[in-house]
């Protein structure tokens, strides 16, 4: 290939146009894609936030509407202000079963300040007596009046209501108490969204050994060991392979944080992560929000190879069609004007160059053509070649 | 006899022997030698200049060496 040769230049521009053109359009395709993933991942944790908000405020709106019935039943409250655990037991039980189906998982009765023992529980009624002393049974023995939010106990995150539990003259005669385990959340979020989620609790507050012996009532494995700042109470993933954090869930920002994407085999996640907050406002877990974006990542991907083969195709019939028009209109003409030349220079006095064209060329082989009939006349009047 | 007109002979017969264009062979060899080989005759005069021009120019279209 010789280098100083039009043709080779013009082949090696559009070559270079060509290499620009695919490198550009890979360029721009990934950042497309790496600005809509972004955009997804914004979209999963501000989404899924709004529905944990949502349902936060649905089981507390449901628990309070139970629990609101339930003090304005006569027997349960009798039976309640009368210490009588077995009659009380015996008018709470049906109901508990149907309420545990609907999701509330503990419902506890507690004797009045100031021991707030805990008197009954329907989901373990063998175990009471004991003190628990969590944030809301202070704040509903300061108020007395119904408390709601989430609450942290040694084996699990709950959002809970405490209202009083008044006698027939008005005093408080101790207090009742619904919850629902934050993990049930997740399952139903999965099912609305279809993105998968991790509930993480910061190991300070939460007990080693109780949460050794929970997974082992619930038959689960033991995962304390598996991170080193939180554990995962509740996954919808089949593996955690996908629930990674590193960082400390308290600095976590109020409104979440979006994580790196990643690839694990042929999918391409983005993930991101909400802070929990308990009823005191301290952040003691937070959500993992994992979006599994092959699906655009694929459709991304296809655009990208139709545009690449597109550019590579265009731009090689351009090529093409180039070096043909430059071959045509200018390479092949000036080669016949040199054969030409040289033919005069050789003897060959009655070559002509035509010239059909009046363009740039053409105007050349005019020019050409008329020095070479002042040529050609010249040497007609040299003496010696008249004889030749 | 000049050195040119020996020169214009031995491309001529080496033309003739190698069945070769004689009109675009002897334009490539004047084109590149600066000089007609149809105005070299035995009296044309040898400038040193020219004659190492044809040489070389011989010696580049038909690979003779004079």
């Amino acid at each position: 290939m010789k280098w100083n040769l039009i043709r080779t230049k013009v082949l090696a521009a559009l070559l270079a146009c060509l290499v620009v053109g695919v490198g550009g359009i890979l360029a721009l395709t990934s950042y497309s894609f790496s600005r809509n993933s972004q955009a997804l991942a914004v979209e999963s944790v501000s989404g899924a936030q709004k529905l944990f908000t949502i349902l936060e405020a649905r089981e507390i709106s449901k628990m309070t509407s139970v629990s609101e019935a339930l003090v304005a039943n006569p027997q349960v409250r009798d039976a309640f202000v009368a210490r009588d655990r077995p009659r009380l037991l015996e008018f709470t039980a049906p109901l508990y079963s149907k309420l545990k189906s609907e999701g509330i998982t503990n419902w506890m009765f507690h004797t009045p300040e100031p021991d707030m023992a805990v008197f009954l529980r329907l989901h373990a009624p063998a175990k009471f007596g004991d003190r628990l002393d969590r944030f809301l049974d202070k704040e509903v023995v300061r108020t007395h009046a119904m408390v709601a939010g989430n609450e942290l106990a040694k084996a699990g995150f709950a959002v809970r209501i405490l209202r009083p539990v008044n006698d027939a003259h008005g005093s408080v005669a101790g207090y009742v108490e619904f919850g629902e385990e934050l993990g049930q959340f997740i399952h139903a979020m999965k099912s609305q969204t279809g993105d998968d989620y991790g509930l993480l609790l910061s190991k300070k507050f939460v007990d080693k050994q109780f949460w050794a012996d929970s997974n082992a009532q619930w038959k689960r494995r033991d995962n304390w060991n598996d991170n080193p700042d939180f554990v995962v109470a509740d996954n919808t993933t089949a593996t955690g392979n996908i629930i990674k954090f590193q960082g400390d869930l308290a600095s976590t920002p109020a409104e979440g944080k979006v994580l790196e994407r990643i690839h694990d085999g042929d999918s391409v996640y983005v993930r991101g992560i909400f802070p929990i907050r308990d009823a005191s406002g301290n952040t003691v877990g937070a959500m993992f929000v994992v979006r599994d974006i092959s699906s655009v990542y694929q459709a991304m991907r296809h655009t990208r190879n139709v545009l690449v083969l597109l550019i590579v195709v265009s731009l090689s019939l351009g090529m093409a069609l180039v070096l043909m028009l430059l071959n045509s209109l200018v390479f092949r003409r000036l080669q016949h004007i040199i054969a030409i030349a040289t033919c005069v220079v050789g003897g060959d006095y009655e070559s002509e160059i035509p010239s059909g064209a009046d363009d740039e060329v053409g105007q050349l082989e005019q020019l050409f053509e008329q020095f070479r009939r002042v040529f050609v006349h010249l040497l007609s009047c040299i003496p010696e070649l008249q004889e030749k | 006899m000049s050195k040119l007109y020996d020169l214009k002979v031995l491309i001529e017969n080496k033309i003739k022997a190698d069945g070769l264009d004689a009109v675009a062979v002897k334009g490539k060899i004047g084109l590149r030698s600066g000089r007609m080989l149809a105005f070299i005759s035995p009296d044309t005069p040898d400038e040193p200049a020219a004659v190492a021009k044809l040489r070389q120019a011989a010696k580049e279209v038909l690979n003779i060496n004079a």
